[in-house]
């Protein structure tokens, strides 16, 4: 158990190719950090210099207070998940978790007792004489997490462990990595590029893209407050929907002007506002694709368009839509809030008329696509 | 419809019949092959048993059969002294070359250090030329140390093994093809990089370390020029090889033809037993399940 600082670490492949920098971080002690971003964008890198697998180019880590730096993986005391399992191929399930305990000399009731602990922990109990290839893809997986359980280390590296698995089985895995951290509660760094892990598993996520951090926040903090279009995009699915469109200000009322429709800003984002003396101007404007609500045909704040392409995913439809001017949004609307002659009437090609929640937009900055109010 | 049904059946032979022709081709083919691989071998036994004569006949069936050949060679002969050093020499060679090997391929496959592709080509290409460019230097200095004549063994077990490292391609394409994440996670589990080696690597290496073992055992059994150079005539330093050689040039081959033979029946021993001793570690898929493949 222990806190994390990363203070501008960086990492410079070959002679100029930049992978991460200028990555500041404090993590604390017990806390669940989730980087993610899309691949390529250094936060499996970061991870590896946290581990000691890659050399750090630039700036310090630190692991309670040390820094690691020059430390070798093994004097670093973390535990690591990989991707691909990396389970010694040779060894038993028994014996690819008792590793590094061997390795330590622990006395071996001491290696008996641990291993058979973290097995009950994960339920693979009955496997421990088998060898990894006896294995399912999603047993390999919980022996290497029982591998790095019985470390009791001070941090416990992720490196996307879920990525392998099938969607089915990795929803699973993910509601019992909750539980686990429950259970060992111990400081966390997870790696993964799937949005939905990491809202549900962080206590605070790492939002990165080419190398440099775009926000660090809770889930609800970078969902709701998103602090760029990178970031407003990437968390959330279905993505959120932007376009150009105008901020308009009138007296102290806040309207934007999508599509030619006229909508207000209400709500505690219009009073952010004002207190920010926003003026008119061209604005991207976010709108979530939950966000959208039907609106009557010819109303003032009625963006009208025509259905492409009809989604059922059962508790909710998506609707991918064309607007006037040949923009595609996506529309999600939840099945019990439609009457059955509308769930009827809403197929390809039909006509649709939506208007956004006016509480619950984001305005971006057209140059520079930060958000106007962070 | 009705065509392409008909002309299936048209065709005549089902997919299980042509299997059974094309199995039954190969085989014949194969025990073709088999026969004539083996009949010199078959010849060579029976030359060796052949107790009537010890010079060339013109039949193959011995007329009268016995160990004679091999009592002689044991008693009347230095084949026991070449014979030993040769299997010195292999065992020595076998035990150096397949640890300087090992280390050299794992440490080209998992090391990123300046000048190592420099250092793969510039071995690569050092390899393309032949061993005994150099044996005139070689003979000089070992001359110098004391390793010719019935030292030449020793002397030769440096050269087998001091080059060795040059051929790193083979481990090194098997080292390649093992995740690196299980390195990885072996030093982030506590390993050193030598514990990585002989912990994780070597256990799952069985064929490739058996392949170099091999290689290593068996190439002092059919050195020949280098041999011959560095024992310099002194019988005490020969290997099998140069020794039995020794028999058809300076006596008459009528006297020692059929001990020749059985000479040759000895020699095939030890490389047959290392290689059956270690056959059955061949165990193919040793690395499933270490990754996701």
């Amino acid at each position: 158990m222990a806190s994390v600082k990363l203070t501008n670490v960086k990492k410079i492949y070959g002679k100029n190719t930049l992978a991460v920098d200028n990555f500041n971080l404090d993590i604390a002690d017990k806390e669940f950090i989730v980087f993610v971003g899309p691949s390529g964008c250094g936060k499996s890198t970061t991870l590896r210099m946290i581990a000691g697998l890659e050399d750090i180019s630039g700036g310090t880590v630190e692991i309670d207070g040390v820094v690691v730096n020059d430390l070798q993986p093994r004097d670093r005391d973390i535990a690591m998940v990989f991707q691909n399992y990396a389970l010694y191929p040779h060894l038993t399930v028994f014996e690819n978790m008792a590793f590094s305990l061997r390795l330590k000399k622990v006395p071996q009731d001491e290696v008996y007792k641990r291993v058979t602990e973290a097995a009950e922990v994960l339920g693979i109990t009955e496997y421990l004489t088998r060898k990894p290839r006896a294995l399912s893809g999603g047993q390999r997986q919980r022996v290497a997490i029982g591998r790095a359980m019985v470390r009791d280390s001070k941090v416990f590296l992720m490196d996307e462990p879920l990525s392998n698995l099938d969607a089915k089985l990795r929803n699973q895995m993910r509601a019992e990595i909750i539980l686990l951290r429950k259970k060992i509660n111990t400081t966390f760094i997870y790696v993964t590029h799937d949005q939905t892990e990491a809202m549900t598993l962080g206590d605070r996520i790492v939002i990165m893209k080419d190398g440099l951090i775009q926000q660090v926040g809770t889930p609800t903090e970078v969902f709701d407050m998103p602090c760029n279009l990178f970031v407003a995009e990437f968390i959330g699915a279905p993505k959120m929907n932007t376009f150009n469109t105008k901020l308009v200000k009138e007296g102290d009322k806040y309207y934007v002007t999508p599509y030619g429709a006229k909508i207000e800003v209400t709500g505690e984002k219009a009073t952010a506002l004002a207190a920010k003396g926003v003026g008119s101007q061209n604005i991207i404007l976010g709108v979530r694709p939950e966000h959208f609500v039907l609106a009557e045909a010819g109303a003032p704040d009625a963006i009208s368009c025509q259905i492409l392409v009809n989604e059922m995913m059962g508790s909710e439809l998506h609707l991918h839509v064309v607007t006037e001017n040949g923009d595609k949004l996506i529309v999600r609307i939840p099945t019990v809030s439609l009457t059955d002659d509308q769930r009827r009437s809403l197929v390809q090609g039909a006509p649709l008329h939506v208007t956004c929640e006016g509480k619950v937009m984001h305005f971006f900055n057209v140059e520079e696509q930060t958000n106007l109010l962070v | 419809m009705k065509n392409n049904t008909s002309s299936i059946k048209k065709s005549g032979l089902g997919a299980k019949a042509s299997r059974r022709i094309s199995n039954t081709l190969i085989y014949i083919v194969l025990i073709v092959m088999t026969v004539v691989w083996l009949f010199p071998y078959f010849g060579i036994v029976l030359e060796s048993l052949r107790m009537e004569s010890t010079g060339r006949v013109d039949y193959m069936i011995p007329k009268e059969w016995g160990f004679g050949n091999y009592e002689y060679l044991f008693t009347n002969t230095n084949f026991p002294t070449w014979f030993i050093n040769t299997t010195i020499m292999g065992l020595a060679t076998a035990v150096l070359q397949t640890f300087f090997i090992l280390s050299m391929s794992y440490t080209l496959s998992r090391l990123r250090f300046k000048g190592r592709k420099f250092l793969m080509n510039f071995m690569l290409i050092l390899g393309m030329f032949p061993g005994f460019l150099t044996m005139i230097l070689i003979y000089k200095i070992f001359g110098d140390l004391g390793l010719t004549h019935a030292n030449a063994p020793f002397g030769l077990i440096i050269v087998y093994c001091a080059s060795s490292g040059m051929g790193y391609y083979v481990s090194k394409g098997f080292f390649d093809t093992i995740s690196k994440s299980l390195d990885e996670a072996a030093r982030i589990d506590g390993a050193t990089r030598w514990q990585v080696f002989y912990k994780v690597i070597m256990p799952l290496s069985k064929p490739i370390i058996i392949y170099t073992i091999l290689m290593g055992f068996m190439a002092p059994w059919g050195d020949f020029m280098l041999a011959r150079f560095l024992a310099a005539g002194d019988d005490l330093g020969k290997n099998v090889a140069v020794g039995m050689w020794g028999w058809l040039q300076a006596t008459n081959p009528s006297t020692m033809y059929t001990r020749f033979c059985a000479a040759g029946v000895t020699v095939s021993i030890p490389v047959t037993a290392v290689f059956l001793a270690l056959q059955k570690y061949y165990v193919e898929g040793v690395t499933g399940g270490a990754v996701k493949g």
